[in-house]
């Protein structure tokens, strides 16, 4: 009897060492002004949502809050009687941490139940899978997942012809092989006894465009089987090309590399021909590829295209070359504008109908003000002038209106007036939009390297070119993972914007089952497959940039 | 080639020729009229209180800052705005900088081999096999594969000193190398710049360490205002300046 007397003395002794009620109201409830309105206000909307789940599901409601008193009991007995788990530790650090985040708990379990309950009643229980029903079921609540087997073929590749179907399941084994060629090729084990797999795998990831390009767009047969025009011009291409690179030390020559460079073109040129000549992989229209397939293109095109264009972009920003002397520019200025003004202006004032025409016939004198900024804000240095300028240009305009100026626009600027494929205009405006973004990410980059880096490169007498593909690159690409990572993610998901300039990609086929008779109503469904699609993807490539940045060491210098 | 054009200001002695240098920043002027003149195998401390244009100066000699007025001779190349004798003298001209600059991406083997092969076109056997050299000359061998963030000071600095090395320059900068230092790694990296100086390198240094001054230059130049106030040998300048400045700076830095 008396030991335990003495342990409820004890414990009491305890109790109060550990627990200090000033200490916790103070603390909890009437700390300050706000803290009071704010706990004030959470228990009467913990208590209103409480009631009003009890209402609608009040078996779940009474459960959920069941389990949360029994973590607050848990977390009591652990405070007060030193009785803690590791379990009760973490409740009390990151959910019942006071009487306000106690509160806050209940109060999104109970939200958090009422959406999945929600999505669960609609998705399964009261859901249809019947694959041949595709027409919503009137007569049940929930989501006919039917239409998503019904219209599969649209919502992956759109538009394309059904006899092309077996073109784009080939290109996208020939990627998964690939994939995992490199992924065997990069196991440590593998790494070591067989270094020449990795050659190959990447020598054949440089080669999958051109076979990608082939399976999805298809070869043009030209009927004599060597055109000797087409020849000649490509080879000189081709030799022009490597004379440009060797005048720039890019590369060196000696007979082989030669020989390789000059036989590359007519090799090529003789494979394309007998593959097209074959007729396996006749030509697809460009502008029939839509839905996931589209999507994809474009995510992979744009990036890859705008990635090299960004850099280049933010170097020329950066670039300090020698600008155009002063007396060079303002004189050629001068004379273009006196020229301008002697022929151009006698004519729109003549035909000009009131004093605004009037005033615009005279826009040769803005010649004369824009290369007093050109040479006042970029002392004549027209690198980087142009850069500056396509980058701000860029940036200043909204994506959706690049997108219709691309397609409304580019066939003016093709020679004869052919028209331009609808999917290659906006990759190209895309593919800017896209580069003068990711031009201003690089530049923070490069930014970030320290300027003792640039100095010891200078020191060392490497050229601009080694300095940046050595030292400046590898340790800016190095910090700008995460940002580039976001901007490839961001790629994929703006890519839905061409679905408003006409084009059915992902969101674009969508909107259109949407307004299709055989599936009328059904549209929950789809924006729910939409989002789950859009989720996943982006998602795989954050946690991919992730893997990579912990890869290559971060922080860790 | 180069000497060829316009009068000759250079002896063939003198590996450095400096000739009335100006260097503004905007207003400012770093350099009110630089005149020097090197011997092959000379060692020169530089000293002077901060801000007077010790670094600048010969940050000059490679141009990574541009003079704006005078010339510059090194190696009997003139330093222009061509971009091919800044290369080519940038190949002669080593730097050891305060903070070390050492690459953290690569390891301290790839540090010191990168510029030796892609700049002097090594194989990289034998820029490896120098760069081991060098690493063995500052005590340091083992560190090769270790990246410039696993070092100490003393040891980056050291890396630094055998990265500038392998390049085979025939002159030295050193722009305040033990600056940026805890006291006790000081004393490694002077004991191989000592190395270096006895070795006949010819040697430009701006630094505070008055030892190393009295013990291996030949010539001490006092920096003050952006002009060479007085140049002296070393015995003499420390214990008899002939300029009024110079005794108020050495009084002030040995006295505190």
């Amino acid at each position: 009897m008396t030991t335990l007397t003495n342990t409820i003395e004890e414990r009491r002794k305890t109790f109060f060492k550990r627990f200090n009620w000033q200490y916790f109201l103070q603390d909890n409830l009437t700390g300050s002004r706000w803290l009071t309105i704010w706990v004030a206000f959470i228990t009467l909307v913990t208590v209103g949502v409480f009631v009003g789940q009890l209402g609608s599901a009040p078996g779940w409601t009474l459960i959920l809050t069941a389990v949360w008193a029994v973590g607050i009991l848990m977390v009591v007995a652990g405070e007060l009687f030193g009785l803690h788990t590791s379990f009760s530790r973490w409740l009390k650090d990151n959910l019942l941490s006071s009487i306000s985040n106690t509160l806050v708990t209940l109060l999104i379990i109970l939200l958090v139940a009422q959406v999945v309950s929600g999505i669960w009643q609609w998705g399964y229980v009261t859901a249809t899978f019947d694959s041949t029903r595709t027409a919503p079921d009137l007569r049940s609540e929930g989501a006919t997942w039917g239409v998503l087997w019904g219209a599969r073929k649209l919502i992956l590749t759109g538009t394309l012809a059904p006899e092309h179907t077996w073109r784009v399941i080939l290109t996208g084994a020939m990627v998964f092989v690939l994939w995992l060629i490199s992924f065997i090729a990069t196991r440590p084990t593998v790494k070591t006894s067989m270094g020449y797999l990795q050659r190959i795998s990447i020598t054949l990831w440089l080669l999958a465009p051109i076979a990608s390009y082939i399976f999805l767009a298809g070869l043009e047969y030209h009927e004599p089987f060597i055109n000797i025009r087409t020849l000649l011009t490509g080879l000189v291409i081709v030799v022009a090309f490597m004379a440009l690179l060797w005048f720039f030390k890019v590369i060196k020559l000696d007979p082989v590399s030669i020989g390789l460079w000059v036989a590359a073109w007519p090799i090529g040129y003789v494979i394309w021909q007998l593959i097209a000549r074959t007729g396996i992989f006749p030509t697809i229209n460009v502008d029939e590829w839509g839905g996931l397939l589209l999507t994809v293109i474009f995510a992979i095109f744009v990036n890859i295209l705008s990635f090299p264009l960004g850099i280049l972009l933010a170097l020329g920003r950066r670039a300090d070359v020698q600008g155009i002397p002063v007396w060079i520019v303002w004189p050629i200025a001068l004379i273009a504008t006196v020229y301008l003004l002697s022929t151009s202006t006698p004519e729109l004032w003549t035909t000009s109908r009131n004093n605004v025409e009037r005033a615009l016939a005279l826009w040769p004198l803005l010649i004369p003000i824009a290369a007093y900024f050109y040479q006042r804000s970029f002392q004549g240095n027209m690198v980087q002038a142009f850069s500056v300028l396509f980058i701000e240009l860029i940036r200043g305009v909204p994506l959706i209106t690049l997108l219709f100026m691309a397609i409304v626009m580019a066939p003016f600027f093709t020679a004869s007036g052919s028209a331009i494929k609808n999917f290659w205009a906006v990759i190209v405006g895309y593919t800017i939009f896209s580069a003068a973004y990711m031009a201003e990410l690089v530049r923070g980059g490069l930014q970030a390297i320290p300027k003792g880096q640039y100095e010891a490169a200078d020191s060392l007498g490497f050229n601009v070119l080694q300095k940046y593909r050595f030292i400046i690159l590898p340790q800016a690409l190095r910090i700008l993972i995460p940002p580039l990572a976001g901007s490839v993610i961001g790629t994929f998901k703006s890519s839905s914007l061409v679905a408003l300039v006409g084009m059915f990609d992902l969101v674009g086929i969508v909107r259109g089952i949407i307004g299709n008779g055989q599936w009328l109503g059904l549209r929950s469904e789809l924006y729910a497959f939409l989002f789950v699609l859009y989720f996943v993807v982006s998602s795989g490539v954050s946690w991919y940039s992730r893997r990579l940045e912990k890869r290559m060491g971060l922080g860790t210098r | 080639m180069a000497m060829m054009q316009g009068p000759s200001v250079s002896n063939v002695e003198d590996i450095v020729v400096c000739r009335n240098v100006h260097k503004w920043y905007g207003e400012f002027e770093a350099l009110k009229g630089v005149d020097l003149d090197v011997k092959t195998g000379e060692v020169i401390v530089i000293l002077g209180p901060s801000g007077s244009g010790k670094s600048t100066f010969i940050r000059c000699l490679n141009r990574l800052e541009e003079h704006q007025e005078g010339r510059i001779i090194i190696d009997g190349i003139e330093l222009t705005h061509d971009l091919r004798n800044i290369n080519e003298i940038r190949r002669e001209v080593g730097m050891v900088f305060q903070q070390f600059n050492l690459f953290p991406h690569l390891t301290v083997m790839e540090n010191i081999t990168l510029a030796p092969i892609h700049v002097r076109k090594w194989s990289r056997e034998r820029a490896e096999e120098l760069a081991m050299q060098w690493l063995t000359r500052v005590g340091i061998p083992e560190q090769a594969e270790k990246y410039p963030g696993q070092l100490s000071g003393g040891q980056q600095q050291r890396v630094a000193i055998a990265r500038t090395l392998t390049m085979q320059p025939r002159i030295l900068l050193f722009d305040e190398p033990t600056s940026a230092l805890d006291p006790e790694m000081i004393k490694e990296v002077l004991d191989v710049m000592r190395d270096l100086a006895r070795g006949g390198y010819t040697i430009l240094a701006v630094t505070h360490e008055m030892g190393f001054a009295r013990e291996v230059a030949d010539r001490v130049i006092f920096f003050d205002a952006g002009q060479i106030v007085e140049t002296n040998h070393p015995s003499e300048f420390f214990t008899n300046p002939k300029e009024e400045r110079t005794k108020l700076f050495l009084n002030q830095i040995l006295h505190h």
